[in-house]
C-alpha cells in the first residue's frame, strides 16, 4: 500500500476533529509530561532506595552480584531506549489541528523486522552465556571440606545438625536457629524438610534453595574472611503454612579458629547428659508462661529485683520448639532457657536480675516476644 | 449501517431478567462474562487492600496470620481464575465474533455453559471463608502444603472451584476456535483477521492443551486428600516436586492466555487512535504463534530453586521467549511512530500497557538469569514483576479495551474527562504499589509473609506500596462513578465513534441479534477503513 497520503473522505468528521484537536494536543502534551514525571519519579525512586542487592558476603554472592549488575545494566539500556522511543512518538505525533488528510499509511517494513529479531536474539544470547558461566560457578560443589551442616526444616522453626568430616555423624544438633559457620572455609550445606517445602535463604548470600521433603538438596559457600564476627538474617522464603513469617533464623561468621573452638565445646556440652529439669525453690516466685500456636499468651511479666525467681514454661505447639530467652534493655541476653519441642514443660530458674525493663522472646521465632518488668 | 434486527422468535413475552438468565446470544454472554469479573476483581482487590494494610507496618495489627494466608491466596486465585481469565474471554466473546463477521458463536448454548460455571465455581472458592478457613496454601497450592494434613476444607472447595474453571475455559476455547476457522465472513482470510482475533485464537489453543494438565492434577490432588492417594507427599512415597511440574505446565502457558488478549485488545486500540495500520501485521501475528509455542517450554523457571530441574535449558528458552515479546513491542512503537495520536482513554490505557508491560517484560528477563534468581525468587521482586505484566500489561489493556467497546457494547461513550482522572490515578497508584517492591525483594523481603521485623529497614517501602494501593482504589472508584454518570448521561456514541478498522464499527451500538444485516466488502484487515476511504472498491 505504500507511504501515499490518502484524503479523508468525510467533511463532517473533519469538521469535529479541527474543533477538538487543540484540546487533544494540550492533553498529548500532559499526557506525554505524566509519563516524563513518573519516570523521574521511578529514578527518584531507585536512587532513593536501592535497585541493587545488599553487600555480598560470600565467594557465590560475588558471583551472583557480579551478573545482577551486567544483567542490570543491559536491562536499563533496553528500557530507556523503547521507553525513550514511546515517549518520542507521544510527544512528536499528536494530531494537530491540520492533520486532516490520513498519515503515511506504512503496513511494515522487513528489514525493520529483521534488525528488531537479530538485535534482541544477540542481546538474549550474551546473557545466557554469561548466567551459565555463573551457574557453574554459583551451583559447584566439590565436596572436599570438612565444614558440613545439615539445615533442618518444619513448620516452623530452624535447626542445624553438624555433621562428622564424613558427613556420616551427627556430632550435635543446634534447636535454636542459628547456625555458625568458619569465614573462609567452604561449608557444605545439605537441606532437609520434616514435612512441606520450606527455602533456605539469607539476602546477603544472595541465594536461596527449596527445602523439599523427600529430596535433599546441597551447596556449598565460603564466607568472605573479613565477615568474620557479623550475623546475617535469614529465613524460610517458600510459603509453608500460618507461621511461615515467623521461620526466621541467622547466620553467624566466626574466625576459622574461633569456630573451631566454638565446636569441640558444643560436642563436648552434648555428650554430657542434659541437666534435669529444675523446680522452683519453696518460698520463690514462679511465673507461668504459656506457647501456642507461636505466639505466648501473657505480653507481660513482672518480677521482683534482686532475687532468684523462676518461669514455669508450657509450650502447647506439638513438635515446634520453643524457649524463653530473656534480654536486657540494651539487648544483651542474660538468661537463655533449654530450647524444647511441644507438647511439654520445662522450670527455669532466672537468676537475680537488677531493676528494669528486660525482654522475654523465644530463641527459635524471635518474633515472639514480651516485656518481663523487674522492680 | 445495519439497523434493522433479525426477530428472533418469541422474545415478546419474556421478562428482561429471564432473558438475561436464558440467552444464548455471545454479545449478553459477553456482557453477563464482563459484569461478573468485575464483581470479582472488587472482590480480590479488596482482599489486596486487606493484604496491604497488615503490610503497612511491621508486626500483625489488623489480620492475623491464618486469615492473612487466606486473603493473599483467594486474592490471587480470584484474581487470575476468575477475573483476568474469564474477562479476556469475555471480550473475546462480545467482539470477535463482530470482528469476522460471524451472527453468533459456533455453539451458543455450550458458550451460555461456559459462562454459567464461573459464577458456580466462585461461590465454591469463597464459601471457603464460612467453612473455617478458605484455601490458604497460595494459588499455587504447593504440595505437601495443600495436602489433607495441612490443609482444611477450603483447599477442596478451591480444587472443585478450579476445576469446573478450567472446564469452563476447555469449553470456551473449542468454541472460539471453531468460531474462528468456521464461521468467518466471505472475504475474510486468516491474515484478514484483526490481531485480536489472531490472540484470541493462539490463546484458545493453549488453553485446549494446557488445562487438562492441570485438571487431572487437581483431581490427583483432590484424591492425595480425599482417598489416600500417594501422589504428591513424599511422606507417602509421592513427589512433592511433581506437583510443581504439572502445576506450570498449565500456569506458564497460563500466563500468556492472561496477557495475549490484552496484547490483542492494544493492537486494535493502537492503530485505530494513530490512523495508521498496525505496524508489521505479519510479524504479530507469527511474534503471537511463537509466544505461544514457546510457552510450553518455560515452565520450570518457576522452580529454578528446587534443585529438581535441568536449570540450563529452561533458562536458554526463557531467554528466548523475549524475543517476540521484544517484536512485538518494537511493532506497536512502530505504530506511533508519524502516526497522529488521539489522546483519548483507550490511547492512554494502551500506552499504559506498553510502559508497564515493558517493565514486566524486561524484570522477566532479568530473572532468567539463573543466578540472579536464586537471588530474587519468592521474594517481592516477583510479586513487583507479576503485577508488571498481569496488572500493568493484562489490567490496562482491559480498560483500554474496555473504554474503546463500551460505546459498541452500550451506545454510549464513557466520560473522557473521568476516564483521564481514571487512568491518572490507577496508573500513579500501581507504580507506587508495586515499583517500591522491586527494591523490598532485592532487600530480602519474602512474598507470603505477615510480618516482618521492625529493624528489617522494610517499612517505608511498605508504607509506601500501601498508600499506592489505595490510590488504585481511588482509581476504580472513578471508574465506578465514570459507569454510574454515563448510564444516566452518556453522549450518545453512534455506530462508529473512533473511526474504527474492524467490522464491529459497521452495525449499531449496540448491535441487533445476529450482529449484520450488511456487511462491507472485505479485501484488508480493515474493511470499516477502506469503506471509509473508499479503498478498494469497498463500501456500497
Amino acid at each position: 500500500m505504500g507511504a501515499v497520503p490518502i484524503r479523508s473522505s468525510s467533511l463532517t468528521r473533519e469538521g469535529s476533529c479541527l474543533m477538538s484537536s487543540n484540546r487533544l494536543r494540550i492533553v498529548g502534551f500532559a499526557v506525554a509530561g505524566l509519563v516524563v514525571v513518573a519516570l523521574l519519579a521511578l529514578m527518584a525512586v531507585a536512587g532513593a532506595f536501592r535497585l541493587f542487592p545488599p553487600t555480598p558476603v560470600t565467594d557465590r554472592a560475588h558471583e551472583i552480584d557480579g551478573l545482577y549488575h551486567f544483567v542490570f545494566a543491559i536491562a536499563v539500556g533496553v528500557f530507556v531506549i523503547v521507553e525513550g522511543l514511546i515517549i518520542f512518538a507521544v510527544v512528536r505525533y499528536g494530531r494537530k489541528p491540520t492533520d486532516t488528510e490520513l498519515p503515511p499509511q506504512v503496513h511494515g517494513n522487513n528489514l525493520l523486522e529483521i534488525v528488531w529479531t537479530v538485535v534482541p536474539t544477540i542481546i538474549v544470547a550474551v546473557m545466557f552465556v554469561f548466567s551459565f558461566n555463573s551457574l557453574n560457578k554459583v551451583d559447584a560443589v566439590a565436596n572436599t571440606t570438612d565444614v558440613r551442616i545439615r539445615a533442618v526444616a518444619a513448620q516452623f522453626q530452624w535447626s542445624f545438625e553438624y555433621l562428622s568430616a564424613d558427613g556420616q555423624q551427627v556430632q550435635f544438633e543446634q534447636l535454636a536457629p542459628e547456625m555458625t559457620v568458619p569465614a573462609g572455609r567452604p561449608v557444605h550445606l545439605s537441606l532437609r524438610s520434616r514435612d512441606v517445602i520450606h527455602a533456605f535463604y539469607v539476602p546477603k548470600f544472595l541465594f536461596k534453595r527449596d527445602v523439599v521433603p523427600g529430596r535433599e538438596n546441597v551447596f556449598e559457600f565460603t564466607v568472605d574472611p573479613a565477615d568474620a564476627g557479623q550475623t546475617f538474617r535469614g529465613q524460610c522464603a517458600e510459603l509453608c503454612g500460618t507461621f511461615h513469617g515467623s521461620m526466621l533464623f541467622t547466620v553467624k561468621a566466626l574466625a576459622p579458629a574461633d569456630y573451631d573452638t566454638w565446636l569441640a565445646a558444643q560436642i563436648e556440652k552434648a555428650r554430657q547428659s542434659p541437666p534435669p529439669a529444675g523446680s522452683a525453690a519453696p518460698g520463690q516466685l514462679e511465673l507461668q508462661l504459656e506457647a501456642k500456636d507461636v505466639k505466648f499468651d501473657k505480653a507481660t511479666l513482672e518480677a521482683p529485683a534482686d532475687k532468684p525467681f523462676s518461669i514455669k514454661f508450657q509450650n502447647d505447639d506439638p513438635s515446634v520448639a520453643h524457649n524463653v530467652a530473656i534480654h536486657d534493655s540494651t539487648g544483651q541476653e542474660v538468661f537463655k532457657g533449654e530450647i524444647f519441642q511441644g507438647v511439654d514443660v520445662r522450670t527455669y530458674p532466672i537468676p537475680p536480675l537488677k531493676a528494669g525493663s528486660y525482654t522475654f522472646v523465644c530463641s527459635v521465632h524471635p518474633n515472639m516476644t514480651g516485656t518481663l518488668t523487674v522492680k | 449501517m445495519a439497523t434493522t434486527a433479525l426477530t428472533p422468535a418469541a422474545t415478546g413475552t419474556r421478562s428482561s431478567l429471564y432473558e438475561w438468565l436464558t440467552t444464548t446470544d455471545h454479545k449478553k454472554i459477553g456482557i453477563l462474562y464482563l459484569v461478573n469479573s468485575f464483581l470479582m476483581f472488587f472482590i480480590a482487590g479488596a482482599l489486596a487492600l486487606m493484604v496491604r494494610v497488615e503490610l503497612a507496618a511491621p508486626g500483625i495489627q489488623f489480620l492475623k496470620e491464618d486469615v492473612y494466608n487466606q486473603a493473599f491466596t483467594i486474592h490471587a486465585s480470584v484474581m487470575i481464575f476468575l477475573f483476568i481469565i474469564p474477562i479476556l474471554a469475555g471480550f473475546g466473546n462480545y467482539i470477535v465474533p463482530l470482528m469476522i463477521g460471524a451472527p453468533d458463536m459456533a455453539f451458543p448454548r455450550i458458550n451460555a455453559l461456559s459462562f454459567w460455571m464461573l459464577p458456580l465455581a466462585a461461590i465454591l472458592i469463597l464459601t471457603g471463608f464460612l467453612t473455617g478457613g478458605a484455601a490458604a496454601a497460595g494459588w499455587t497450592s504447593y504440595a505437601p502444603l495443600s495436602e489433607a494434613k495441612y490443609s482444611g476444607t477450603g483447599q477442596d472447595l478451591w480444587i472443585v472451584g478450579v476445576i469446573l474453571i478450567g472446564t469452563s475455559s476447555i469449553l470456551g476455547a473449542i468454541n472460539f476456535l471453531v468460531t474462528i476457522f468456521k464461521m468467518r465472513a466471505p472475504g475474510m482470510t486468516m491474515f484478514r483477521m484483526p490481531i485480536m482475533a489472531w490472540t484470541v485464537l493462539v490463546t484458545s489453543t493453549l488453553v485446549l492443551l494446557a488445562t487438562p494438565v492441570l485438571t487431572s492434577a487437581l483431581i490427583m490432588l483432590f484424591i492425595d486428600r480425599n482417598y489416600g492417594g500417594h501422589f504428591f507427599d513424599p511422606a507417602s512415597g509421592g513427589n512433592a516436586v511433581l506437583w510443581q511440574n504439572v502445576f506450570w505446565f498449565y500456569s506458564h502457558p497460563a500466563v500468556y492466555i492472561m496477557v495475549l488478549p490484552a496484547m490483542g485488545m492494544i493492537s486494535e486500540v493502537l492503530p485505530v487512535f494513530s490512523r495508521k495500520p498496525l505496524f508489521g501485521y505479519k510479524a504479530f501475528v507469527f511474534a503471537t504463534a511463537g509466544i505461544g509455542a514457546l510457552g510450553f517450554s518455560v515452565w520450570a523457571h518457576h522452580m529454578f530453586t528446587t534443585g529438581a530441574v535441568y536449570l540450563p535449558f529452561f533458562s536458554f528458552m526463557t531467554f528466548l521467549i523475549a524475543i517476540p515479546t521484544g517484536v512485538k513491542m518494537f511493532n506497536w512503537t512502530a505504530t506511533l511512530y508519524r502516526g497522529q495520536l488521539t489522546f483519548a482513554t483507550p490511547l492512554l490505557f494502551a500506552l499504559g500497557f506498553l510502559t508497564m508491560f515493558l517493565i514486566g517484560g524486561i524484570n522477566g528477563a532479568i530473572s532468567a538469569a539463573v543466578p540472579v534468581d536464586f537471588a530474587l525468587h519468592d521474594t517481592y521482586w516477583v510479586v513487583a514483576h507479576l503485577h508488571y505484566v498481569l496488572f500493568g500489561g493484562s489490567v490496562f489493556g482491559v480498560f483500554a479495551g474496555l473504554y474503546y467497546w463500551y460505546p459498541k457494547m452500550f451506545g454510549r461513550k464513557l466520560n473522557e474527562t473521568v476516564g483521564k482522572i481514571h487512568f491518572v490515578l490507577m496508573f500513579i497508584g500501581f507504580n507506587l504499589t508495586f515499583f517500591p517492591m522491586h527494591a523490598l525483594g532485592l532487600a530480602g523481603m519474602p512474598r507470603r509473609i505477615a510480618n516482618y521485623a521492625p529493624d528489617a529497614g522494610w517499612n517505608d517501602l511498605n508504607l509506601l506500596a500501601t498508600i499506592g494501593g489505595f490510590t488504585i482504589a481511588a482509581g476504580m472508584v472513578a471508574f465506578l462513578w465514570n459507569i454510574f454518570v454515563t448510564m444516566r448521561s452518556g453522549e450518545p456514541a453512534g455506530d462508529d465513534p473512533w473511526e474504527g478498522n474492524t467490522l464491529e464499527w459497521a452495525t449499531s451500538s449496540p448491535p441487533p441479534p445476529y450482529n449484520f444485516d450488511h456487511l462491507p466488502e472485505i479485501r484488508s484487515e480493515r474493511p470499516v477503513f477502506d469503506a471509509r476511504h473508499k479503498l478498494s472498491g469497498g463500501g456500497h
